[in-house]
């Protein structure tokens, strides 16, 4: 019997604490998932991945994922494709911020206005990568 | 030989995105960093942490940890237990939504007022916890 | 003899190399075979945040002390890179085009910014610290400039 073809991408942000890029990351897939793609991309969490849940280790290893890291460490392209998961692109906000040089992010908790503008930003390349991965 | 920062306390937090209670145990993670017990807490990545990040586990190793977790899966109490010790503290978000009078919300991305006035109880639940932990090591 | 001077601040470990020379604003100078090579303090890269861009003189300027030769962006700020030693810049690192978060990973190595042919090197050095003046001048900072080595 012939595999189910993969239908969803898997967007992944590192959400990490302790940065404004971090909750940038986490912003743009929300906006990817809950809006610019809705119903053909899921998230989940990175710490999932990392721990080792069965039930996430499944959904990566069976989808194309799409990691959204906030800075140069990489901790969620990497524990993707530790942990087994279809890594199938990689976006870094930083990368996101170069391009937009005139936005700095400032505010971690809440996003200010460059912050959330970076995200939305982010989250149109993110759309972009996630047609064409289900292209294919 | 380095020197070691007295009294203070790590908050160890998940930031699940798959459920409001993520993004309510971020939010007063943050409130408490920022606000609420700004000289005495530092924040501990979780991902970097159950990765192996070197900043990260080596503060876990020698001071006290507070977890909070968004979910029954306790991503961030587990993983401590594993790679640290147990923690001094441990809060879960959803056991306080169960609660008489706290709300349950349903957008994880955005928080509205009411699970805003619940992140900043879970912030001051944090708060009472990290009180607590340095109350014992004086 | 270790090869840092280091301390903890909250979760950061924060390292002074030792051998170097250093200006009070946050930048290093190593005298290598007549040359100076210049970057930032492990202190500066903590507190300015990631780095997004490297923006150095072009070689063959000549700066002056304290003089500016470039500047740095961050996601949150930008920061003027003062030079702590005047000269003719010789070589710029061209290698954070690309890479510009090796001033965050390894400051004192592969995140140096120029080499300096000096023009008045001796004179220079004696306005700078050493590494255990650094080291005292960066922990009284963060007692009293920085609460927090952590974003808000």
């Amino acid at each position: 019997m012939k595999a189910t073809k993969q239908k969803r991408a898997v967007v992944i942000p590192c959400s990490g604490i302790g940065k404004a890029l971090g909750s940038v990351s986490r912003e743009a897939t929300y906006e990817v998932v809950e809006n610019l793609r809705k119903g053909v991309t899921d998230t989940t969490c990175l710490a999932l991945i990392v721990s080792g849940d069965e039930e996430t280790l499944q959904l990566v290893k069976n989808n194309r994922c799409i990691a959204v890291d906030g800075c140069p460490l990489q901790c969620a392209a990497k524990n993707v494709k530790l942990a087994g998961g279809d890594l199938a692109a990689s976006f870094r906000v930083v990368d996101t911020l170069r391009e937009n040089r005139h936005l700095k992010p400032k505010s971690v908790t809440f996003l200010d206005h460059d912050g959330q503008e970076l995200a939305n930003l982010l989250a149109e390349q993110v759309a972009e990568k996630v047609d064409e991965l289900l292209r294919k | 030989m380095v020197d070691l920062p007295e009294k203070k306390v790590g908050v160890i937090s998940c930031s699940g995105e798959g459920c409001v209670e993520g993004t309510i145990s971020r939010v007063a993670t943050r409130l408490v960093l920022e606000k609420v017990r700004p000289e005495e807490t530092v924040t501990i990545c979780l991902p970097l942490f159950l990765a192996g990040g070197g900043e990260e586990r080596a503060f876990a190793k020698y001071y006290p940890t507070i977890t909070v977790d968004g979910c029954d899966k306790l991503c961030a109490k587990v993983g401590t237990e594993r790679y640290s010790g147990k923690p001094a503290g441990s809060i879960v978000v959803t056991d306080l939504t169960k609660s008489p009078g706290c709300f349950r919300v349903r957008s994880p991305r955005k928080l509205d007022s009411k699970s805003l006035a619940l992140a900043e109880k879970v912030a001051e639940r944090i708060a009472l916890e990290v009180d607590e932990v340095l109350e014992h090591r004086r | 003899m270790t090869e840092y001077l280091q301390t903890v601040f909250d979760k950061f470990e924060l390292r002074v190399r030792r051998g170097y020379h250093y200006s009070e604003d946050g930048f290093w100078a190593s005298v290598e075979n007549a040359r100076v090579k210049v970057g930032v303090t492990d202190y500066l890269q903590r507190t300015s945040g990631d780095v997004a861009f490297v923006d150095l003189v072009r070689r063959g300027s000549t700066v002056e002390r304290q003089a500016e030769f470039g500047v740095l962006e961050t996601a949150k700020t930008t920061v003027s890179l003062l030079s702590p030693i005047s000269g003719t810049i010789e070589e710029v690192n061209g290698r954070l085009v690309e890479k510009p978060e090796l001033v965050n990973s390894d400051p004192y190595g592969e995140g140096w910014l120029v080499t300096l042919v000096p023009r008045n090197l001796e004179d220079d050095l004696k306005a700078l610290m050493g590494a255990d003046g650094y080291f005292e001048l960066m922990l009284n900072k963060l007692e009293t400039d920085h609460r927090k080595l952590e974003s808000k």
